[in-house]
């Protein structure tokens, strides 16, 4: 599925950096947004094939916005990852609970950071 | 009560006379004593009378008929005399007349002058026949002799006579009639004496005696008995009088214990009254005092507390009104804490004029550290310029009573209640209020823990909350940089952008190590503290105990085929699933096997014992490493205690592995421990309860 379109959702310009640089090496094009608000305009303009989601952001976080992008007719179908530092137990379930599609631990595990997006897009095919 | 029962013993009343009566006393139809005497006394004298009428009679009829005998033989002896003469002269007449003069005897009844055998003169009476001498039945009636009759010594002829014994009959009983008529009179003489004696002499002292008992019977022992023979009545009457006597006197004592009793049951209901008006008086205080110590001891609310003490204080003391008065350290004055039963504007004007020490009552209570009081607030001269004083007239106040609230000498405040009528307080009353200071100390006392408390554990509370804020953010700062650390390192490890030389390899390989390394360390300390915190709980699910330790094992095999260290699994059959915190669980077999590898050298053994036991699942993770020297052994499991144990490689871990691991034993309710000896290895057991640790209700069944 290379070529795909993903949107990365993310503040820290070296983790935005550090995730881009293995999905373009994997062949991905990538969009970046370095806020929630950012993200949720370019998804709507681009129509990305999968998004990145932050959940630490400032102001709106990746939570609200993953909210926004599912309420909106135009990019509900897009499958957005939650990718978050929390630790806490059940984070994770109640992550997937609420409408994400999938969830990345922080720091990034590069395998399994390319597994799940290659789960996503060839599911989407 | 009691006095009743006094009273039914008593002697005198009603039913017990009646019953004692019935017992003892003489019925008026029984037979009485001067009857019967009357009739033993005519028995006995009539039987004498008769015998000695009958011997009487035997007697004179012995007599009578000795004395017929006598006649005839007078008659014989007389005609002996008389008639030889006249029968030698053959003169019949004159031997007729002499029989006449015989016939003068009315007892004879027949005379017979005979002559040759012949009869020559004969006279009977009439109705006589002469057969009637010579008929066997009749012939007891007569009495017949018959006699020679000699002339010079020759018969001259015979005379017969015979007399009847009619007469002597009739006289005879004639004499019984008289006999039998004496003794009825004598008899009647002798019972009318009899009688009227033992009537006079016998019956009627006993039945004054009788009387006398009657009426001690019936309780009075007032009337004197009349003693006035000395005969045996008398005696016994003395003897009834002496008893009497006695008896007033026992009845005397007796009235007299019973008026004791009486009194003293009386004293003694007195007292149980007293007492019990004590008592109830004790059990009200006792039930203040409970309620104030509850107040003191449950609510936290001190305004709450000093009004229940200072209305049970008012109302257990007999006043009016009460205030508790705290004393402020600072200026040195009392102010009002709390009132009851003080009108606002009262109290408004009570707090306006705060209450120095020595001023007043409470001001010299607390100066005196003792209860003050004063029977008269209006003449009171430590009243005489105080402002408090016309507020407390105007309030209608004329005593009152203040006790200071001490703390080992500390002055904390002071209680005052008020009265509105003059006079001292009792004693019992300035101890009651004492008590009720002590309580009020202690609550003010607790109410300035408590706030302190509070206060305290409010600031713990925002300190622990800053604490775990600070180490949440503090994770998720230091995690974001390391992020890119070891993402970076790893991009460049998987040479997605060129080749690497040896050097930048084997660099970028400890970069990512270490980022790794510190991560881990972050993450520990993440979860100590969470557990601290008591955020971390065990969610117990059905776990599959071999596939997760079948699991951990396949973790560390490579590491181990590395070292050449060989793994097992020893497992007991009885053992499927467990309710258990699946990846707690996980994490702890993974972190004791990494022990186990990083303290084994190569080419030795290690592995997984799990058993199970009635309510435990026992899971023990062995090696044949380098072991824990003794000393050592319980210090492990303690937070950055790792030990030296002498392997070329330096451990490596975060030295929070065990006590992590630990903590996740406890959580699930189970137990960890090491056994092992220096060079021969190590066994690190752990429990898991096999229904889960006590919060699990819907703990499968294994």
């Amino acid at each position: 599925m290379s070529g795909a379109l993903i949107l990365i959702v993310e503040d820290n310009p070296k983790n935005l950096k550090l995730t881009r640089d293995v999905l373009q090496f994997k062949g991905y094009e990538t969009l970046e947004a370095e806020s929630a608000e950012a993200g949720i305009t370019l998804a709507r303009e681009r129509q990305p094939a999968l998004i990145l989601m932050d959940i630490q952001l400032p102001k709106m976080d990746g939570h609200e916005a993953m909210k926004v992008l599912k309420a909106d007719e135009k990019t509900r179908q897009i499958p957005i990852i939650a990718v978050t530092s929390f630790a806490m137990k059940g984070d994770r379930e109640r992550l997937l609970a609420d409408g994400f599609n999938a969830y990345l631990a922080k720091p990034l595990d590069i395998k399994e950071l390319r597994k799940v997006v290659e789960n996503h897009l060839s599911a989407q095919s | 009560m009691e006095r009743s029962t006094i009273d039914r013993s008593t002697p005198a009343s009603g039913a017990s006379r009646e019953r004692f009566m019935r017992q003892y006393g003489q019925s008026k139809d029984s037979q009485s004593i001067s009857r019967r005497f009357s009739y033993a006394l005519i028995g006995v004298v009539t039987l004498f009378l008769f015998g000695f009428a009958i011997i009487a009679i035997f007697l004179n009829t012995a007599r009578i008929d000795d004395e017929l005998e006598a006649r005839l033989d007078n008659a014989l002896k007389l005609a002996q005399i008389s008639l030889p003469t006249p029968l030698w002269n053959l003169d019949n007449d004159v031997v007729d007349d002499f029989l006449g003069a015989l016939f003068l005897d009315e007892a004879m009844v027949y005379a017979k002058v005979l002559w040759g055998g012949q009869a020559i003169v004969e006279r009977k009476s009439r109705g006589f026949d002469e057969k009637d001498i010579s008929s066997p039945e009749r012939s007891s009636d007569f009495i017949s002799k018959s006699s020679d009759i000699l002339f010079e010594g020759s018969k001259v002829g015979t005379i017969q006579i015979v007399l009847a014994r009619e007469t002597e009959r009739r006289q005879i009983l004639l004499q019984i009639y008289a006999i039998i008529a004496l003794t009825v009179l004598i008899i009647v003489a002798i019972s009318l004496t009899s009688i009227i004696i033992t009537r006079r002499y016998i019956s009627r002292p006993l039945w004054q005696l009788q009387e006398s008992a009657s009426l001690i019977a019936n309780g009075d022992l007032e009337t004197s008995i009349n003693t006035g023979s000395s005969d045996e009545v008398g005696s016994l009457a003395k003897s009834l009088n002496v008893m009497r006597e006695s008896i007033k006197q026992l009845f005397g004592e007796l009235s007299e214990s019973k008026d004791q009793v009486e009194e003293y049951s009386r004293t003694l209901e007195q007292k149980v009254e007293n007492r019990t008006h004590q008592l109830a008086r004790s059990v009200e205080e006792l039930k203040a005092l409970g309620e104030v110590s509850q107040a003191v001891n449950s609510s936290i609310d001190l305004q709450m507390v000093l009004t229940t003490i200072v209305t049970r204080a008012a109302a257990l003391s007999g006043s009016e009104g009460g205030i508790i008065y705290e004393f402020d350290e600072a200026n040195q004055t009392f102010h009002v804490r709390a009132a009851h039963r003080i009108s606002p504007t009262h109290l408004e004007a009570l707090r306006k004029a705060p209450i120095r020490i020595g001023e007043g009552a409470l001001g010299r209570a607390a100066a005196t550290q003792a209860p003050c009081q004063i029977a008269d607030i209006h003449q009171d001269r430590l009243f005489a310029a105080l402002q408090v004083r016309d507020v407390l007239v105007e309030a209608g106040f004329h005593s009152l009573l203040a006790v200071p609230l001490l703390r080992e000498s500390r002055l904390l405040g002071g209680l005052v209640v008020y009265r509105r009528v003059l006079g001292e307080f009792p004693v019992e009353v300035v101890n009651l209020l004492q008590t009720f200071a002590a309580q009020s100390v202690l609550a003010i006392q607790n109410a300035r823990l408590f706030r302190e408390l509070q206060d305290k554990s409010r600031e713990l509370e925002i300190a622990s909350q800053h604490k775990s804020q600070f180490l949440a953010n503090m994770s998720h700062e230091l995690r974001t940089p390391l992020n890119a650390i070891i993402g970076f390192s790893e991009v460049l490890l998987e040479k997605m952008f060129g080749d690497l030389n040896d050097k930048q390899e084997d660099y970028l390989n400890d970069i990512f190590t270490s980022g790794k390394h510190l991560l881990n360390l972050i993450n520990d300390v993440l979860d100590l503290s969470k557990i601290e915190a008591g955020k971390l709980e065990v969610e117990l699910e059905k776990v599959d105990l071999r596939q997760l330790l079948e699991g951990t094992l396949v973790v560390v095999r490579e590491r181990a085929l590395r070292h050449d260290i060989r793994l097992s699994l020893d497992m007991a059959d009885n053992i499927d699933t467990i309710a258990a915190d699946e990846r707690k669980v996980k994490q702890i077999v993974f972190n004791l096997l990494s022990n186990a590898m990083k303290f084994t050298p190569d080419k030795g053994e290690a592995g997984i014992r799990a058993r199970k036991s009635d309510s435990v699942i026992e899971i023990a993770v062995w090696d044949s490493g380098v072991g824990i020297a003794h000393e050592d052994q319980q210090r492990i499991f303690e937070e950055f205690q790792q030990v030296e144990r002498g392997l070329t490689d330096k451990p490596e871990g975060t030295g929070l592995g065990l006590a992590l691991t630990k903590k996740f034993v406890e959580l699930h309710g189970g137990m960890i421990w090491v056994e092992s000896t220096r060079g021969h290895g190590s066994t690190f057991t752990f429990t898991l309860p096999v229904k889960g640790s006590q919060e699990s209700k819907d703990a499968p069944e294994s």
